[in-house]
Parts: structure tokens; C-alpha cells; sequence
């Protein structure tokens, strides 16, 4: 197996990568000179670059698909990267059946989002800015899932990280925006101090004991397959650490308690970006991890319980607040981080390939839920209090089918693509040897139930039932805002400012966008062609996915060898799909009972009339707003303590005692120092010809001697 | 004249040059000093034609007596540790010297001082006698403390003099300590020699400290307390926070100013100190995490620009300290690596922010909000910037403390000289705090609408203004996406310098044998010194480079 093989697979990388180029450098000038065949243009290449790698990543799929399932693994290297003597971690792509598939996930989902968002954000000022940061992310998930080392998907686990923080606060007016976005990174941030931690254990252990490998390319997953066992064997203790660490990471990236709370602030961002950031691809990154690294985790089943209970809680804990909230985004949101807690319960419980097989099917309806709530928002004037919608079926056909079957592929319903994942999920952690993954596994189950119940919600709240905007005051005409007096001219010479002028035709410019708010009059329009074909695109797989890599399609194709199950192995008990199936099936109609007929009396504006527990579940249970207070609190205590107190105080004060004591000196030099520059200056020239002179004198002298 | 001597002493032509011109001629002095600047980024690039990557030895060397009589000479070289240093200052310089174009006040004085401080950098990195590095040490802080005095900000006067006597006094013991370097090389071979070659050989073989172990540690205290306080470590910062907050937007060099602190570390405390070395690193380590965490904590509540950034220098310090006193080879790449890197990153840093202050007068840090609207390529140019200062990989400053905590973690397991994986720990978390006092710094200056009228008629930057940020911010991405061109000339000279601090007498290497190469050495001392006990890299063609002491001191 040589590299060409595979020598096109740097493409799937180089590609968006020049798209963002493309989009960075000339995307502006192209709109600002050629206006809407421009602003078509820069749409149409953006998701070209996608949807090509799209292509490439089929061929490798059908190429590795062809070959024995023991040589599937082919490390591609492009340039050097970090290259020092004792550690290389080149620019390496590692293709095999794991990255491939998420390769096309990310560009085949990704190229569906981009021409979504073509028509999502048509009226944006900010156009090729947004496509600039999509690509962008795109080639660093790419990174991220083919890396062939850690350092490198590190870099991708860091460059999604950039992009979401860009694409969270992309409408940059707004400082609730910037504060979500920052929240994100820094979230992550401490996740991923974890993460490189656990990257720094695995190394030393592997350097320790692989003196054998040459040219240092300790990281390096190929190597890692091959030294792991060797370095842990002995030491057990160190797979548990290495594997919590990593874990760290993955809860940051995936949103796992106690870091989930930024993801659904996240939903700032605009929808396109909570479909494919937020939903489909960057928050899966922590399962992939723990697929990458399998090994590891498998030698520790104290980090497999840690991860399973995790994953639970954070599945039930998440899904309860979603019965809280009216802000159909953070619905969805909330449900996310509750499904990738059932991801992780997968991977807790050894069923790595389940957890997979999970990220892709949730990628399908999530990103097709997030779609369908897009276009609904984009109908409702961008309202996205549930409180207001209602009976948009009529409204919204395309929208309104679509969206109904990704909700019964996350709610469940039997054979569609939800379903079959989490039945593999749930016979894992069900029939699992260790208790605590069992647990986790009768967790989720229950957890399974909410899921269909608050969907229900979220489907019956939206479109069925009473039109409810019908209901709303009249909005107040939108009024522009005043131009602030600006200050007069003053002398400008460096042309620092623009003229009075250029002001003027500058802010006219600026075309005030027609607010159009929410009122009894509106008439919900549906989505443009552009944004409709990827909903019927996605709703397929949703429904279909199940079929089609059930079945132990997907995981002989992930690990043909079969994964190994660790020291605890699972029967998946033969009762269970009836039980999920009716569970999922007792949720839908319920749900659909409950909300079908409008909006229950007990879930209405005021909050006074709520259900204290469904105000607890508003609240987040109040863990994030106490996290958020206690830190920001704290933090700045800590900062003004240290800088208005200790600094000025002890630091300085000791610097000022010294100086005190060496007052002679002091008083010297400020004698000296009150001449005038160019004393100094021509003293210093003096000085400096004086040396030169002499250096010039002395290599004479040291030439004749 | 040499290569070496050609770039140190460019400015100081083109400053002699200026000083002929009448100060009226505003433009020819701008010109000229300009021409000056770029000339010495010429020169300097004309090193790597010359310089042999894998060679540890001080290359380019140029040799003359100075002062016979005290074996004082003037003596300059590169290796590869100081290669990068005198690169890095050259590129700023250009950057210092181009933002200076906007200066108005004086500019013939101003032109004159700021290529004076440009050559005594470029001195101190080059010089390989002891006096002629002090000598420049010293020298760089008069035009500083004259920049500082003349064309500060409201606090100058007290600022420069801070600065001077802060500075000027720190260094006086380690002229003392030189001296009794000279002396004991010439007890142990004959010579009395300041220069650093003669220096170290000595020390190589053992002679130098036999029998001298409590004179070795006051003496390594003496340059390590000159170094520490310009690098500056914590707790001696507060000289930095004033003058960065003083000093006029030219004052660019500043960042390279506090380089030459971290180069000194590495350049005399590690490789002539060998049996006190393993006594004070962990303290030192300990300064650095301080630094780095509390650096952190206080540029996140500062709301002015110029001081968060000195307090944020303050944290990226301690990376660097960190890494080079791990005494692992791949923390000391980053410690080298993470000195340059912060020198274009600060510099771009600084540059931004003082071409923001040209137009508004202001530094603090809620009177700007919404310029991501007003100036689009001046907030991508800063958010590279930002990136880089918060280590996001990608950028050059993810790779050098990448390296830096990795070699402080690899220590910290192998509990060489003592130190454990806690000071990589909580080292690390203080990536967390970059972040959080980065991005507010961003989100306060970018996001939301601007806070006054004044910053909606501004535009955006100048296409020379671009340009002239594009060098350090492309230097930023250069390093982050392609490391290998600044690690690659380093490796052999940071793996000779470790040797001579963690190896034991006769088996470090020395600056002074010419005849001997790396390679030769690691089949020499394979086995003998790479027993590490509870050492990473037990065996191998990597173990002979990552040799650590066999016990914990000697």
C-alpha cells in the first residue's frame, strides 16, 4: 500500500482551503463590483469547494471498500510540520474507513448546509464574510477528522473551536453575540487543557517505552495502534489517566456536563451554523476522538464507566431543561447535547462503532431539524419563540414534512435512523457486564422516552394547532435610528478620517435592512429552492440510514476486526427493541396529544403561571447562571485583588523601597537627566565613534602584531 | 568588516548619516532612517546563506582584541540560538522604524535614538565576549529611557527613569560576575578571556567551578537576576507595565528589548552553570508559573490596551522561562522557539494597537467597541494577532509553548532536577486565562457599536499601514503552518546547550572545540550519560538527545 494510492487525499483538505482563500481575498471585491451575479458566484463556490471533496471522499470510500479489511489504514504525509529530532508530527493524513466516513459526513452534510445557507443568508450584508468562516471551518474539520497525528487533530480541534467563536458572533453588533462566542472558546478552552494534558501523558509514555521508533513520530496514529498496547500493558493506571484527560477534552468540544453550557448559547450564531457547527459535525468531534483513540479507553474500564455515566447524566439532564424552553433553537440545542450523552454512553460501554453510527445518523435528522427550524424562523420574520408559532403546516408544506420526519428519526419511531442507533446504543449499555454502564443504559432508555415527548412538543408547538402570532400587538413601526452628530472637521493630514462627504455616501450605504417584526398580519412564506432541496435531501437518510448501515453494516466497516470489548463484554437483551420501540411510540403520541391542540395554559408568557419544575427546567436547573456568576465573580475578584492590591502594593512598594535606598543614584541621575537630547545624543556618538576608533586602531595593532 | 558587524552597526551608519542631515528635512530623515532599517533586514537575511544548520558551534565568527591587556575582545558570532534573535529584531526594526513615519515630534532625535537601540539589540545578540554583550546590554537603555523621557505619554518622565535605573542596576552584579568568570578561566587554564568560547571550555572540562559549588550558585544568581528582571519574570514586571504603557508607538523594539533577557537565560545561565543549575531551576520554574498565571489573572481586569498586553508579555514569558529550565530538549526548542515567536507576535501586537492610538488618542479599552464594522482588515490583521497571543495553533505561539509544556511535562514525569508534571499543569491552565483576557480585549475594541460619534468617520488602515503589519502577522502564520524554517538552523545549538548544562564534566560540549560535531558526540556518549532512571527515552538515537542527568544534582 504506497501513498499514490491516496495521493488525492490532500485535496479534500486543499480544497475548501482554497475556497476560504477565495472567499477571504476576493469575495468582497467580487459583490462590491459585479453585485448580485457576484454575490451568486461567491454562493456557488463555496459550495463547490464542499461538495467536491465530497467526491474525492467517495472514491476513497469505494477504494478502501475494495481492499482487505486489515490494510484499510494508509497514512499520507504532505509537508513537515513540528520536526525536531526526538518528535515529528508531520502534516499526515491517516485514511481509513473512521476518517472516510466522517469525511462525508462533514462535506456531504457541509455542501447540503452551504447551499442552505445560500439562500439562508441571501440579504446579508456580510455574505462572503460568513462563507469565508463556513470554509474555513470546513477544512478544519477536515483536518480534524483526518489528521494522522494528535498535535495535528488538535490543530482541527482547535481551528473548529476558531470558527465557531468567528461564526457564533458573527453578527458582531451585538455584544450577547460576542459574550456567547466567547463563552464557546473558553469552554473549550478548558476542555482542551484536558485534551493536552492527556496528549503530553500519551506521549512520554509512548516515548518511554518506543525508543524504537526512529524518526519520532510518537503521536502518530498508525505507531500509536502499534506501541500503545506495549507502553500501557504494564501500567493500567496510566490508560484511565490519559483516557479521562482526553475525555476532558471531548466534554468541552461535545458539550458534556459540567461544560455543556455553551452550546446552547451558542445558537447566536445563524442557523446554517447551529446545523452544521453545533449539530452535525464540530460537537461529534469528542466521539470521534474516542473512536481515533480507542485503544486507550478500551484498556481502561474505569474511564469507560466515567464516560457512560457522563454521557447519561448529561442525556437526562439535558433533555429534562429542553421541556423548559420556548426558543425553538435551544430545543434543539438542548437536545443535542442530550443526544451526544447517548454517544458517549455508547463509547462508555465499549460499542465505539455504535456511538459512530449514532454521529451519523444524528447528523442527518439534527442537521435536518436545524434546517427546517431555520426555515421556519426565516418565515416568521426570524421570531423563534415557540409561544408565537402554531399551525404553520398549512404555511409551510415542504417544511413542515421534512421537519416531521426528522423528528420521528430522533424520537425513535421503529426502523427509521434514530431508532437503529440508539437500539445498538441501548443493547450495549443494557446488557453491559459492568453496573454502572447498565445504569447508564436504563438512564438513556428513560431518556429515549423525553426525547420523543419534547420533540412532540417542539413539532405540535410549531406547526399545529391555533395561529398564535395572529394574537400579537401590532409592531411598532421601525424607526431609524438618528445619525449621532459627528464632530467637525479638524486637521487630518494622515487621512485618518473620512470626509463629511464620503461619510455621507458611506452611511448610505449601509442599507438600513427592512425589519420586518412579527405582527397579526403576517403570512408565513416558504422557503426559497435553494434552502428546501437539502431539507428533502436530509429527510431520506433520516429516515432511511437505518437500513441502509444498520445491521452491522457500519461497524464491520468501522472495525472489521470487530472491537474488541474490553474486559466486560454486552448481550444486547432480545426484549429491548419492543421496549424502546413502544417507549418512542408512547412518546410521539403523547407529545403529539399534548401539543397538537396549541399552547397548554400551564406553558404560556407569564412564567408565574409555570409549573415550578418546568421553571426549574427554564432555569438550566440555575447550574450555568451560578457557574457563570461564581466564575465571573471570582475571576474579576481575584484580577482587581491581585492588580489594584498586590501589584501597586507589594510588587511595586518593594521596587520603591529599592529605589529609595539607592536614592543617590537616583538623585545623580535625574541631575543628568535634565539636559537636552541632543547632549545625549552627541554624547552617545562621541561614545560610539570612540569605540569604533579604537576597534579600528586596535584590529590595526592586533594585524601588525 | 564582517557579515555580523555589517548588521549590527547598519543603523548606527545610517543614524551618523541622519545626524548630518539639518532637522528640518523631515522626509529625507524618515527616508533615510527607513532605507537604514530595511537595509539591516538585508543584511541579516544574508546569514542564512552562510550558516550551517547542523553545525552547534558560534559561526560567522569575527575575532579582535579590544582590550589585550584584560583579555577583553571584540568577538561576534551566530549559532543557531541567536540566529532567529537577530532576524526577529531586523524585522522589527523595520516595523518599528515604519510606524515611526507618523512621528512628529523631533523626528531627527527620534530617528538617531531608535537606530541606536536597533544596533545595541543587534550587538547584544551577536556578541560572543562577555563585556562587549554587557557593554550592549547596557547601552540599549539610554536611547530606551531617552525614547520613553522624550516622547512618552502622560507618565514618561517617571516611566524612563524607572526604566534606566530599574534595568541599570539589575545587570551591575552580573558585570561582577563576569569578572569572576574571567578570573576563574584563567585559574583553570592560563588565559585570562572574557570571551564566552574560552569561557565555557573551561567549564566543559570541569575546571572552572572544581571545588567552587556555593561561588557558582552567587554567581548564577547574578546573571539570572539580570535576565529575570529584563525578561522580566515575575515579580519584576512593574518596569515592563510602565514603559510599555509610556512608550511612543515607535517603541515597537521594546518587545525585543525583553528577548534579550530570555536569550541571556539561555545563553549563560544554562551552559556555564552546570551543578547550580539543577538547584535553581525549580524556583525559577516556580517564577515562571507565577508569571504565567498571574499575568494572566491581572491583564484580564485592565482596561487599558497597552497595559494588558504588558501583563500578557508578562504570562508569555513564563512559558519561555518554563521551557528553557524544564532542561528537556523539547522545552528548550520552545523556549528558543517561543522567544522569536513572541517577538513578532507582541510586535504585531503592539503595532496595531499604537497605529489605533495614532488616530485616537486613547488606550483604553471601552472607549473604541464596533470596529469590526469601521475597519474590516485592520480587525483581521489584529484578530491574527489575538490568535497568537491566545496560542491557537496555527499560529507561531502554539508551537513554542506547545513544545515548552511539553517539555515541562516530560520533566515534571521524569522528575528531572526535581520538578513535577504540577508546574505543567498549572502552567497549562494558564492557556485558559489568554483567552479569556484576549477575547474580551477583542470583543470590547470590535464588537457591539462604536462607543463615540468620532469612530464611525474612521477608516480603515493605510495600504502602506497593511503592508507594514503584514510582516509580523505573516511571520505569525509562517510559523504556526511551517515551523521547521525556525526550528530547523536551532536544533543543533539547543541540544549543545542543553548538553552543557545536564552533562557531567568532559562530557559537555564545547563552544571552543571546533573540531567537534554533534554527531560525533552522541556516538560518544551513547550509554554513558543516557541513563536516565526514571528517564523518558530510555534508548536509542533519540535518548542520546534527550539526556538527562543521572541524579538530581551532583
Amino acid at each position: 500500500m504506497g501513498d499514490s494510492d491516496f495521493s488525492y487525499v490532500p485535496w479534500i483538505v486543499f480544497t475548501p482551503l482554497l475556497g476560504f482563500l477565495f472567499q477571504a481575498l476576493l469575495g468582497k471585491f467580487l459583490i462590491d463590483r459585479l453585485g448580485a451575479r457576484g454575490r451568486w458566484f461567491c454562493g456557488f463556490a463555496a459550495v463547490l469547494v464542499v461538495a467536491f471533496p465530497f467526491l474525492l471522499g467517495v472514491a476513497a470510500a469505494f477504494k478502501l471498500a475494495g481492499m482487505a479489511p486489515a490494510m484499510r489504514g494508509t497514512m499520507v504525509t504532505v509537508a513537515p510540520w513540528i520536526d525536531l529530532v526526538g518528535f515529528r508530527a508531520p502534516l499526515e493524513f491517516y485514511v481509513d474507513p473512521l476518517s472516510i466516513t466522517m469525511v462525508l459526513v462533514v462535506t456531504g452534510v457541509g455542501s447540503l448546509i452551504h447551499l442552505y445557507a445560500t439562500g439562508y443568508m441571501a440579504e446579508d450584508a456580510d455574505y462572503p464574510r460568513f462563507f469565508t468562516y463556513m470554509n474555513l471551518f470546513i477544512v478544519a474539520m477536515l483536518i480534524l477528522v483526518l489528521a494522522g497525528n494528535l498535535p495535528l487533530l488538535f490543530v482541527g480541534w482547535e481551528g473548529v473551536g476558531l470558527c465557531s467563536y468567528l461564526l457564533i458572533g458573527f453578527w458582531y453588533k451585538d455584544h450577547a453575540n460576542a459574550k456567547a462566542a466567547n463563552k464557546a472558546f473558553i469552554f473549550n478552552r478548558v476542555g482542551d487543557l484536558g485534551f493536552v494534558l492527556g496528549l503530553f501523558l500519551l506521549f512520554c509514555v509512548l516515548a518511554r517505552s518506543a525508543g524504537s521508533v526512529p524518526d519520532g513520530r510518537f503521536l502518530s496514529f498508525d505507531l500509536i495502534r502499534v506501541q500503545l498496547v506495549n507502553a500501557i500493558g504494564a501500567n493500567p493506571g496510566y490508560a484511565t489517566a490519559i483516557a479521562l484527560l482526553l475525555f476532558v477534552g471531548a466534554c468541552g468540544k461535545s458539550a458534556q456536563f459540567p461544560l455543556y453550557s455553551w452550546l446552547p448559547d451558542a445558537m447566536a450564531g445563524p442557523t446554517p451554523v447551529s446545523a452544521l457547527i453545533h449539530a452535525a459535525t464540530m460537537v461529534t468531534a469528542g466521539v470521534f476522538m474516542l473512536n481515533r483513540m480507542y485503544p486507550v479507553f478500551q484498556a481502561s474500564p474505569v474511564a469507560g464507566g466515567v464516560i457512560a455515566a457522563i454521557g447519561a447524566f448529561t442525556a437526562l439532564f439535558a433533555a429534562l431543561i429542553a421541556f423548559g424552553q420556548m426558543d425553538i433553537k435551544k430545543v434543539l440545542a438542548f437536545s443535542t447535547v442530550s443526544q451526544l450523552g447517548f454517544m458517549f454512553v455508547a463509547c462508555g460501554a465499549g460499542a465505539y462503532d455504535a456511538g459512530m453510527f449514532h454521529v451519523v445518523t444524528h447528523a442527518f435528522f439534527k442537521a435536518l431539524l436545524f434546517l427546517g427550524a431555520g426555515a421556519v424562523i426565516h418565515a416568521m420574520a426570524h421570531n423563534q419563540d415557540l409561544r408565537n408559532y402554531g399551525g404553520l403546516r398549512k404555511y409551510l408544506p415542504i417544511t413542515f414534512l421534512t421537519v416531521m420526519a426528522g423528528f420521528l428519526a430522533i424520537a425513535g419511531f421503529p426502523y427509521l435512523a434514530g431508532f437503529a442507533s440508539k437500539e445498538e446504543i441501548l443493547g450495549s449499555a443494557i446488557g453491559n457486564g459492568a453496573v454502572v454502564v447498565r445504569i447508564s443504559g436504563f438512564v438513556a432508555l428513560f431518556t429515549a422516552f423525553l426525547t420523543a415527548v419534547y420533540m412532540a412538543r417542539l413539532a405540535g408547538l410549531t406547526f399545529f394547532g391555533a395561529e398564535r402570532w395572529r394574537e400579537l400587538p401590532e409592531p411598532h413601526a421601525h424607526e431609524d435610528q438618528a445619525l449621532p452628530a459627528l464632530m467637525e472637521d479638524e486637521p487630518d493630514p494622515n487621512r485618518f478620517y473620512y470626509t463629511a462627504a464620503e461619510l455621507a455616501e458611506r452611511e448610505a450605504h449601509a442599507a438600513h435592512a427592512d425589519h420586518h417584526e412579527l405582527g397579526p398580519e403576517h403570512k408565513p412564506h416558504e422557503a426559497p429552492l435553494s434552502m428546501s432541496i437539502p431539507l428533502i435531501a436530509l429527510a431520506i437518510p433520516s429516515l432511511l440510514a437505518g437500513f441502509i448501515l444498520g445491521g452491522e453494516r457500519l461497524q464491520n466497516w468501522l472495525y472489521p476486526a470487530g472491537v474488541k470489548p474490553g474486559l466486560l463484554g454486552w448481550d444486547a437483551p432480545p426484549w429491548l427493541p419492543w421496549v424502546s420501540g413502544a417507549a418512542a411510540l408512547l412518546g410521539i403520541a403523547y407529545g403529539l396529544r399534548t401539543y397538537m391542540k396549541g399552547l397548554p395554559a400551564d406553558q404560556g408568557w407569564d412564567m408565574g403561571k409555570w409549573n415550578p419544575l418546568r421553571r426549574l427546567s427554564a432555569d438550566q436547573f440555575h447550574y450555568d447562571a451560578e457557574l457563570m456568576a461564581g466564575m465571573s465573580v471570582g475571576g474579576r475578584t481575584v484580577g482587581l485583588a491581585l492588580s489594584k492590591g498586590f501589584d501597586p502594593l507589594f510588587v511595586d512598594g518593594t521596587v520603591n523601597a529599592t529605589g529609595y535606598t539607592a536614592g543617590a543614584l537616583g538623585l545623580m541621575l535625574r541631575k543628568l537627566q535634565s539636559g537636552y537630547v541632543r547632549f545625549y545624543a552627541l554624547t552617545m556618538l562621541i561614545g560610539v565613534l570612540a569605540i569604533v576608533g579604537y576597534l579600528l586602531y586596535a584590529s590595526k595593532g592586533g594585524a601588525s602584531l | 568588516m564582517g557579515l555580523l558587524s555589517l548588521i549590527t552597526f547598519a543603523p548606527i551608519i545610517g543614524a551618523l548619516i541622519i545626524a548630518l542631515i539639518p532637522a528640518e528635512h523631515v522626509k529625507a530623515i524618515k527616508g533615510l532612517a527607513m532605507v537604514t532599517a530595511i537595509a539591516t533586514l538585508g543584511f541579516s537575511l544574508f546569514i542564512f546563506g552562510q550558516f550551517k544548520p547542523g553545525d552547534f558551534h558560534f559561526q560567522l565568527l569575527e575575532s579582535i582584541p579590544w582590550i589585550p591587556s584584560l583579555g577583553i575582545r571584540y568577538q561576534v558570532g551566530v549559532d543557531g540560538i541567536s540566529l532567529w534573535m537577530v532576524v526577529m529584531t531586523a524585522v522589527l526594526g523595520v516595523v518599528a522604524t515604519g510606524v515611526s513615519l507618523y512621528e512628529s515630534k523631533r523626528v531627527k532625535a527620534f530617528m538617531i535614538l531608535l537606530l541606536l537601540l536597533e544596533t545595541t539589540m543587534l550587538g547584544t545578540f551577536v556578541a560572543v565576549d562577555m563585556i562587549l554583550f554587557y557593554t550592549f546590554f547596557e547601552a540599549a537603555l539610554l536611547p530606551i529611557a531617552l525614547l520613553i523621557w522624550i516622547w512618552g505619554d502622560e507618565n514618561r518622565k517617571k516611566a524612563a527613569v524607572r526604566v534606566f535605573i530599574y534595568l541599570f542596576a539589575g545587570s551591575i552584579l552580573m558585570l561582577v560576575g563576569m569578572i569572576v568568570l574571567a578570573q576563574r578561566t584563567q585559574l583553570a587554564t592560563g588565559h585570562l578571556s572574557f570571551s564566552l568560547i574560552d569561557v565555557q571550555a573551561a567549564v566543559a572540562n570541569g575546571k572552572l567551578w572544581a571545588g567552587a559549588l556555593s561561588l557558582e550558585v552567587w554567581v548564577f544568581w547574578a546573571f539570572a537576576l539580570a535576565f529575570l528582571i529584563k525578561s522580566p519574570a515575575f515579580p519584576f514586571h512593574t518596569w515592563l507595565v510602565d514603559s510599555y504603557t509610556q512608550a511612543p508607538t515607535g517603541a515597537v523594539l521594546l518587545g525585543v528589548l525583553v528577548k534579550t533577557g530570555t536569550y541571556g537565560l539561555i545563553r549563560f545561565c544554562i551552559t556555564l552553570f552546570p551543578e547550580a543549575l539543577p538547584r535553581a531551576a525549580p524556583a525559577i520554574m516556580g517564577l515562571a508559573v507565577v508569571g504565567i498565571l498571574y499575568g494572566g489573572a491581572v491583564a484580564a481586569v485592565q482596561l487599558d490596551i497597552k497595559k494588558l498586553i504588558a501583563f500578557s508579555s508578562l504570562a508569555h514569558v513564563g512559558f519561555i522561562v518554563l521551557g528553557a529550565f524544564s532542561l528537556s530538549y523539547n522545552g528548550l526548542v520552545g523556549a528558543v522557539l517561543g522567544g522569536v515567536n513572541h517577538g513578532f507576535a507582541t510586535g504585531a501586537l503592539f503595532l496595531l494597537v499604537g497605529l489605533l492610538y495614532l488616530r485616537r488618542r486613547s488606550r483604553g479599552v471601552n472607549e473604541f467597541g464596533g470596529l469590526k464594522a469601521q475597519m474590516p482588515v485592520f480587525a483581521a490583521l489584529f484578530l491574527i494577532s489575538t490568535l497568537a497571543a491566545v496560542g491557537l495553533p496555527g499560529t507561531n505561539a502554539f508551537v513554542g509553548e506547545f513544545l515548552s509544556l511539553l517539555g515541562t511535562f516530560e520533566s515534571g514525569i521524569a522528575h528531572t532536577v526535581g520538578l513535577s508534571v504540577g508546574y505543567a499543569v498549572l502552567a497549562a491552565a494558564g492557556v485558559i486565562l489568554a483567552a479569556v483576557y484576549m477575547l474580551i480585549l477583542f470583543q470590547k475594541l470590535f464588537y457591539g457599536e462604536p462607543k463615540l460619534p468620532a469612530i464611525r468617520r474612521l477608516r480603515d488602515l493605510r495600504g502602506w499601514e497593511v503592508a507594514l503589519a503584514l510582516v509580523p502577522t505573516a511571520l505569525i502564520l509562517w510559523g504556526g503552518i511551517y515551523p521547521a524554517t525556525f526550528t530547523g538552523p536551532m536544533q543543533a545549538s539547543v541540544n549543545a546547550t542543553r548538553m552543557m548544562g545536564m552533562n557531567s564534566a568532559n562530557q559537555r560540549p564545547a563552544w571552543g572545540n571546533s573540531a567537534q560535531s554533534l554527531d560525533e558526540r552522541l556516538n560518544l556518549y551513547q550509554g554513558a550519560e543516557q541513563v536516565a532512571p526514571a528517564g523518558v527515552h530510555a534508548q536509542g538515537p533519540i535518548a542520546a538527545y534527550n539526556a538527562a542527568r543521572p541524579e538530581d544534582g551532583p
